[in-house]
């Protein structure tokens, strides 16, 4: 099928999200401002669960809540990402699939993306991703050729480095966002904070 | 002769040859003869950065042992310091000490540190069930799990109602991912140690993992038995009823959310979940006026206490004006179909 772009922005705060909860699977959409056609891109996400995955109400409420923002602004629901708690498995889950469906059905170009805990380590050189494309009704392997990670190494730095800063705290996720409602799930602070790192001084993303 | 794998921090033999999990693929762990000394950061220590003394790190950790909090990175900062720089000031804590720390070092990967709490906890307390239970630990930590299981074996050999054993043998399974056998264990632990809160609570886990959402349930109505104040419980087997679907669960559900309210006010999520079961149920075609009257009467409470809620958070606070916005229109979107 078509290309998918992922952005510095989605993939740090992806990876952060992981990194923040290690003991559990986390889950969280994948958002484009671009318009529908052509290639995805996925210039941002919102990490959502990092607790109880499969059961409906938060998920249809975060789900409801990001579609809403999407419209105000000017984004779209392009995908779902999961990393789970088990490490050794990072294949797909039934509720994975199940919301990725649902995503799809907004979207035909959606993509499902897990990320693969056994290769996060900063050591390695490629991305720790693996992504699915719906073909027909089932969710199949991408072929890694159409992915496309800009500069992946800058990309890869920053991540480390808001880790070892321990600003991956910063990250707010909608579990994070309920248990207290003043912090804010659009993490417009730790976007901020990407963008200063990957701005033009330190290598255009 | 042993030393530490610089990648990954476990102890390794020198000249050995496996693979570091914390490397790439192809490489072997990083031995001290392949590394060039690398000159140690200054870092400041936890009594300087935060400004407080040896009594008041030693009160914190007791803290955090009595709410038996996972902040294991913490207690790793805190706890290392505490056992190197005021080891004598402690006095009989300093075992407990040893063990709280020696279960976060092993969270973070931290085998150095978990070792050198074990040999000290080993040295002091020769033959002790609990020290073997954590050397068990360990050998799960380093993922040996066929040598941690034996050690195990061995203490339930010795004392067949060793719990702490027996849940650390269903946690091998878990963490290799034998749900299904795990589920089995746990349930026939459970007709032994009925009371055990913890072990019910990791059922619960379980099976809402495995979608088994009705056995769930029960797993959870046997905890708010046992804790009616909890509002935690009511409002997790309020999600459950929820996604189980159809009008009854909804309407046990809608009531639970309810009951969480009562027991606690402020939780968001049985206020958002009251707000949508009884939403779900009013727009249900099944239902009769009077219950689709009542329904709506509920949505629309909790839409205000909903609205009320934001409106308190977002005050004075710029960065979350984004949710606040969002949930208003949420709200006004979700009165349109109601009604």
């Amino acid at each position: 099928m078509g290309e998918v772009e992922l952005s510095c922005l989605a993939y740090v705060k992806m990876y952060l999200h992981a990194c923040l909860f290690p003991r559990c699977s986390v889950n969280g959409l994948l958002l484009s401002s671009s318009p529908a056609g052509g290639a995805v891109c996925v210039t941002d996400c919102v990490p959502l669960l990092h607790t109880h995955l499969p059961l409906a109400p938060i998920t249809q409420l975060a789900l409801t809540q990001v579609d809403v923002w999407c419209a105000q602004t000017q984004q779209r629901i392009v995908g779902y990402y999961q990393a789970n708690a088990c490490v050794s498995d990072s294949s797909p889950t039934p509720c994975a699939l199940k919301i990725a469906d649902k995503i799809a059905e907004q979207c035909n170009n959606a993509v499902l993306l897990m990320i693969d805990g056994g290769k996060m380590s900063p050591d390695y050189r490629v991305p720790p991703i693996v992504m699915y494309e719906r073909k027909d009704t089932r969710w199949t392997l991408k072929d890694k050729h159409t992915i496309m990670l800009r500069q992946w190494e800058e990309t890869r730095d920053i991540a480390s480095q808001l880790l070892d800063s321990g600003d991956h705290s910063l990250l707010v996720d909608f579990d994070s966002h309920l248990d207290d409602i003043t912090r804010d799930w659009t993490n417009q602070k730790l976007n901020a904070k990407i963008a200063e790192l990957a701005s033009p001084a330190n290598g255009n993303v | 002769m042993f030393d530490y794998c610089r990648a990954c921090r476990l102890m390794v033999t020198c000249g050995d040859t496996t693979r570091c999990s914390k490397g790439s693929a192809e490489t072997n762990h990083t031995q001290f003869n392949d590394v060039k000394p690398v000159l140690p950061r200054a870092m400041a220590s936890v009594s300087e950065m935060y400004d407080v003394t040896w009594e008041e790190m030693r009160d914190k950790l007791r803290k955090w042992r009595e709410d038996n909090h996972r902040n294991s990175e913490q207690i790793v900062d805190v706890g290392e310091e505490l056992i190197n720089e005021h080891a004598s000031k402690l006095g009989d804590d300093i075992w407990i000490i040893y063990e709280q720390v020696m279960i976060a070092a092993l969270d973070c990967s931290r085998d150095d540190l978990a070792w050198t709490c074990l040999q000290e906890l080993k040295r002091q307390f020769p033959g002790s069930q609990r020290v073997k239970r954590l050397a068990g630990m360990r050998l799960e930590a380093l993922e040996k799990y066929e040598d941690a299981s034996k050690q195990y074996d061995s203490i339930l050999q010795d004392d067949p109602t060793n719990t702490a054993a027996r849940k650390r043998k269903i946690s091998i399974l878990k963490a290799q991912g034998k749900s299904a056998e795990a589920i089995r264990e746990l349930n026939e632990y459970l007709e032994q140690f009925v009371g055990d809160q913890e072990a019910w609570h990791e059922l619960s886990e379980l099976y809402i993992n495995e979608h088994d959402y009705g056995k769930a349930a029960f797993c959870l109505e046997e905890l708010m038995m046992t804790n009616p104040h909890n509002h935690l419980y009511c409002e997790q087997y309020a999600e459950v009823k929820y996604t189980q679907g159809g009008l009854e669960n909804l309407e046990l559900s809608r009531k639970y959310f309810a009951q969480a309210l009562k027991l606690n006010n402020r939780n968001m999520r049985a206020l958002f979940g009251l707000y949508m079961s009884a939403s779900h149920i009013a727009a249900c075609p099944k239902v009769n006026a009077t219950v689709k009257k009542a329904n709506v009467k509920y949505a629309a409470w909790a839409t205000n206490q909903i609205n009320r809620a934001y409106q308190l958070a977002g005050r004075g606070t710029k960065e979350n004006k984004c949710s606040v916005k969002a949930v208003e229109e949420m709200l006004e979107s979700m009165q349109i179909t109601m009604s």
